[in-house]
């Protein structure tokens, strides 16, 4: 296996061109403010929208999205009906229930990876980890497909992520800081609960008062003048993601799509139907962020109020607390659902919801469920999707995947192809090799793409 | 006890005999004179292998870096954090020749060394708490102990054979229980005493080797076996489990003997515990389990402890290791920088895992020494033939902007700390942050700290009557860059500030241009 001594990460020769057409480098640094506001003049191109829901801790697919009626794995709770015949969902997905004509479920998930941090990146990337490569995260790669220059907000917005679990599993990996996320309302778990702000808005986008319009653009010019000399002599990663992050910065300041993450702008009605929490309120600005054309957004639910790092490793007391999140995971997405369809949005945006494997159909000695990556469900809804159907079946205990596995590479190709990108397009990581979006051998699922 | 060539074993035959054993010495502090003395060779060593690689290679190195520079990059590293204007005017103006040297020897006996070396050990040690929750919760606990064998001077060994041997007791892993004892049980902890957590760590970290496929299969190119990963938990099969689904499931206690067997989960097979080389454990009736495993880790003829050390504090300086990655260095046998390797460890083990003496080794090489300034053939920084450029942890960025602008950090250095947190472990890849990037630029720290009403040194520099436009643009660029502007850089400067009327406008330009500095790429890496 060629593995090389080092890896110390840089540009190429095309990347330091499309830096230099970005504006980023230039032997004049004048003119900086001016092509920013030349930019922000050009509508951004609609296209599809995908918002992925991520469940934190591997959500238990038989107490949701595969029912077990009258079999004993059900443990406590039965099994509701939908608007769609024969399709059952667990009882704390009420609303959900009578949109089921919107959702896609995949009963039949099939991985092999058990561990949370692995299965994380797995779920997340379509790859498993492999050696120095770092694979970026579903969103950094739709960002960079959908990457528009003249966009005010980026590409990929990243609502209440845990990246404690596998760090890796939520960056931009080697498509590097263009793509990176902006991460808003993220917690230090760590510190207890006063902790940082779950809050989600971005703060400190206003310009300090005392320090006037004028003033502020002068120094910025003056900043990126006095850099450039180091910029040129030390190009690398570190150098280009530090101008790459002010330059995004200052665009969102002087955006009015800023004003997104201004959720205080919906009536309370709309904030009380998503649910006044942090999954609730940040689907709420996840819709008010597709509506102003960010192409990738993810909004994760960890824990019922947030401050838990894997709410849905329910290795005990699994009832209670599926039943909490279920709650908040219901009124969240059926609102979701339910405002984009009334703006006309539902068709352009996809929808999904995975977290990183299953759990136990067998109840163990604690009330709870242990990891089962063998046989889980995945949801896909919106985006062109045929809703209504389930792909799969794992029989009447749900132990076994009985019909149509699909592998994870599988998902990921037609959440890809769902949002029109070939998934067989190639990457290039910084030594030359080629990595496709998508696992080569991956078959995205026929069935349900129109 | 598998050995990469006959060469080395003679070299390690050598240490060892040098080495005076194992047992605890009190700190590893050397004779000077000796020891300086061997730093010296030990740095022209390293000079000489890879400038023989350079030349190989037909690559000239990058210039060797400016005074300023070095002091910067070197504070950096040893105190984390940049120096003063006054020591950066002292350290620019001193004629003398061994001047460097001599700086290395004033920062590793400053007080602010043992907080930046406890980091540094921390982060080898525990590199878990930057990244997952509950290392982080007990990374304070580890850190108090640590920072006791930092004073001590303790040799690196010491300090391992210690993790690995704590007795374990409520006081010291009972989260529940409000404060733990400052202990290396936090090490426990962080790994949720989990027999496989410990094994892969104690593999990953302590000897270099990536140990956590083997946990659940064979792979057929893996060198390593199923087995021989579970034999290795087993040492750690009677460190008490807390939560329900401890994986390895142990053999209860027959007649009062010590837990040292496993069975591996999803078969029957029930393994006891015996060392990664295939050697038998040498039980000793009053010795625990985990001494023994100590005793073997830290043997001076054990191939991987010191290696994987000393590659990874090369890294710290260097930003890559010698090998990478840091924590599989089983494929590179071999190469010309894994006999180089070799040699320091060799010697780092002879000087009793003494880090001040790898340290000044380090330091004093050509390599350290070098500019960050971008060479034209793209390997240069993969042969150590230019410094590469890395990030600033949170607290080496905080500790400096504090340091430059003099403002007192109240609330705002947790929130810094916590904004500017890094998931990414590599500092060559070190990213900024559209967040980090508003708060810098909006946020009321800064804010505050680039108001010359509000902040102490640029307070002090736009009103002290002595200096005139030149000199107060010097002495900003002394306190944050390290260093004097260049002419051009003053060409533009001067005007910038001295075409505004009123002398409260050009204090404003002045404020300015501080904030365009403290904001730039120059301020926030480690060049």
């Amino acid at each position: 296996m060629i593995r090389p001594l080092r890896h110390v990460p840089q540009l190429n020769r095309r990347q330091v061109m499309q830096l230099a057409a970005a504006g980023v480098l230039g032997p004049s640094a004048s003119g900086w403010i001016e092509a920013l506001a030349a930019d922000t003049a050009a509508h951004p191109h609609r296209r599809k929208s995908c918002i992925l829901l991520w469940m934190s801790g591997g959500p238990s697919q038989t107490d949701t999205f595969d029912p077990k009626p009258g079999h004993a794995n059900s443990g406590p709770f039965k099994p509701i009906e939908t608007t769609v015949p024969g399709m059952l969902l667990g009882p704390h997905l009420p609303r959900l229930a009578r949109q089921a004509k919107d959702i896609a479920i995949i009963r039949s998930m099939s991985s092999k990876e058990g561990d949370h941090g692995r299965a994380t990146y797995y779920l997340r990337t379509g790859y498993l980890p492999q050696g120095p490569v770092r694979h970026p995260t579903l969103g950094s790669l739709v960002a960079n497909e959908f990457d528009d220059e003249s966009a005010e907000l980026p590409g990929f917005v990243s609502i209440s992520p845990v990246r404690a679990i596998n760090a890796a599993a939520f960056s931009s990996g080697f498509l590097g800081p263009k793509c990176a996320p902006l991460n808003v309302g993220e917690r230090n778990l760590a510190g207890g609960a006063d902790a940082g702000s779950s809050s989600l808005r971005v703060e400190d986008l206003e310009i300090p008062r005392g320090i006037g319009r004028p003033r502020a653009d002068e120094r910025l010019e003056l900043m990126l003048t006095l850099g450039n000399d180091f910029l040129t002599n030390r190009p690398g990663v570190p150098s280009f993601s530090h101008q790459s992050a002010y330059r995004r910065a200052v665009k969102m300041m002087r955006s009015s799509a800023a004003k997104a993450f201004d959720l205080d702008e919906e009536t309370a009605a709309v904030q009380d139907a998503y649910g006044r929490n942090p999954f609730g309120q940040g689907c709420l600005l996840a819709r008010r962020l597709v509506e102003r054309g960010v192409p990738f957004v993810e909004v994760t639910l960890s824990s019922a109020d947030g401050s838990m790092a894997l709410g849905w490793d329910t290795h005990a007391q699994n009832f209670d607390t599926v039943a909490k999140l279920s709650a908040v995971l219901d009124a969240g997405w059926a609102t979701l659902l339910t405002d984009l369809r009334s703006r006309g949005l539902l068709e352009s945006t996809l929808i999904v919801w995975m977290g990183e494997f299953g759990r136990t159909p067998k109840i163990n000695e604690s009330a709870g469920r242990d990891h089962f990556p063998n046989a889980w469900s995945t949801v896909l809804a919106g985006g062109g999707i045929r809703g209504g159907q389930t792909i799969g079946n794992t029989g009447a205990d749900g132990e076994q995947i009985k019909d149509r596995p699909v592998l994870v590479p599988d998902l990921l190709a037609t959440v890809i192809k769902g949002l029109g990108i070939d998934p067989s397009k190639q990457n290039t990581v910084d030594n030359g090799r080629p990595i496709r979006l998508v696992d080569p051998k991956a078959n995205a699922i026929k069935e349900l793409l129109g | 006890m598998r050995l990469v060539s006959p060469w080395i074993a003679v070299l390690m035959m050598v240490a060892a005999a040098r080495a005076e054993g194992t047992a605890d010495v009190r700190g590893a502090r050397s004779d000077p004179v000796k020891s300086g003395g061997d730093a010296r060779t030990l740095t022209a060593r390293v000079d000489a292998v890879l400038a023989a690689r350079w030349a190989e290679a037909k690559i000239r190195p990058a210039p060797v870096a400016a005074d300023g520079e070095f002091l910067r990059r070197v504070s950096l590293d040893l105190i984390g954090k940049i120096p003063t204007a006054a020591e950066t005017r002292d350290f620019l103006d001193d004629p003398s020749k061994d001047k460097r040297v001599a700086l290395v020897e004033r920062l590793l006996d400053s007080p602010a060394y043992t907080a930046c070396a406890t980091e540094i050990w921390r982060r080898l040690l525990l590199p878990e708490a930057d990244t997952e929750d509950l290392a982080r919760q007990v990374a304070g606990n580890f850190e108090a102990w640590l920072r006791s064998k930092v004073i001590e001077e303790a040799g690196y060994d010491r300090i391992v054979r210690e993790i690995l041997a704590v007795k374990l007791n409520a006081r010291n892993t009972d989260l529940t229980a409000g404060r733990l004892d400052a202990s290396p049980a936090a090490y426990y902890v962080a790994k949720e005493r989990k027999p496989e957590n410990l094994a892969a760590g104690v593999a990953r970290v302590f000897l270099g080797i990536r140990l956590e496929c083997a946990q659940c299969h064979n792979h057929p190119f893996a060198r390593w076996k199923r087995e021989q990963f579970w034999s290795l938990a087993a040492f750690f099969a009677e460190v008490p489990a807390e939560g329900p689904e401890n994986v390895g499931i142990a053999r209860p206690e027959r007649n009062g003997a010590p837990r040292r067997e496993l069975t591996i989960p999803g078969t029957k097979k029930v393994v006891t515990a015996s060392h990664l080389d295939g050697s038998t454990p040498a039980w000793r009736p009053r010795a625990d389990t985990r001494e023994i495993l100590a005793e073997w880790v830290t043997a001076p003829d054990n191939p991987y402890f010191a290696r994987a050390v000393v590659n990874r504090v090369w890294a710290r300086f260097f930003g890559v290791g010698l090998i990478e990655p840091a924590d599989d260095l089983d494929g590179e046998a071999g190469s010309e920088l894994s006999g180089l390797l070799d040699e320091l460890a060799g010697q780092f083990r002879a000087h009793r895992y003494n880090l001040k003496f790898l340290i000044r080794v380090l330091t004093a090489t050509e390599a350290y020494n070098l500019s960050s300034v971008a060479h034209q053939a793209e390997s240069a920084t993969s042969m150590f033939a230019s410094m590469p450029v890395r990030g600033l942890s949170p607290r080496q960025l905080f500790d400096s902007l504090t340091q430059a602008t003099g403002a007192e950090p109240g609330d705002a250095r947790a929130r810094f700390l916590e904004l500017f947190a890094s998931r990414e472990d590599r500092p060559v890849e070190a990213e900024t942050t559209i967040i980090q990037a508003l708060t810098m630029m909006n946020g009321s720290y800064i804010d505050g700290a680039t108001n010359p009403e509000t902040s102490q040194v640029l307070g002090a520099i736009v009103k002290a009557p002595f200096l005139d436009t030149p000199g107060r643009i010097a002495t900003l660029y002394l306190a944050t860059l390290t260093r004097r502007p260049r002419p051009d850089e003053l060409t533009f400067l001067v005007p910038f500030v001295e075409r505004r009327k009123t002398a409260l406008d050009q204090q404003k330009a002045l404020a300015d241009i501080f904030w365009a500095i403290l904001n730039g790429p120059e301020f926030h890496l480690n060049h």
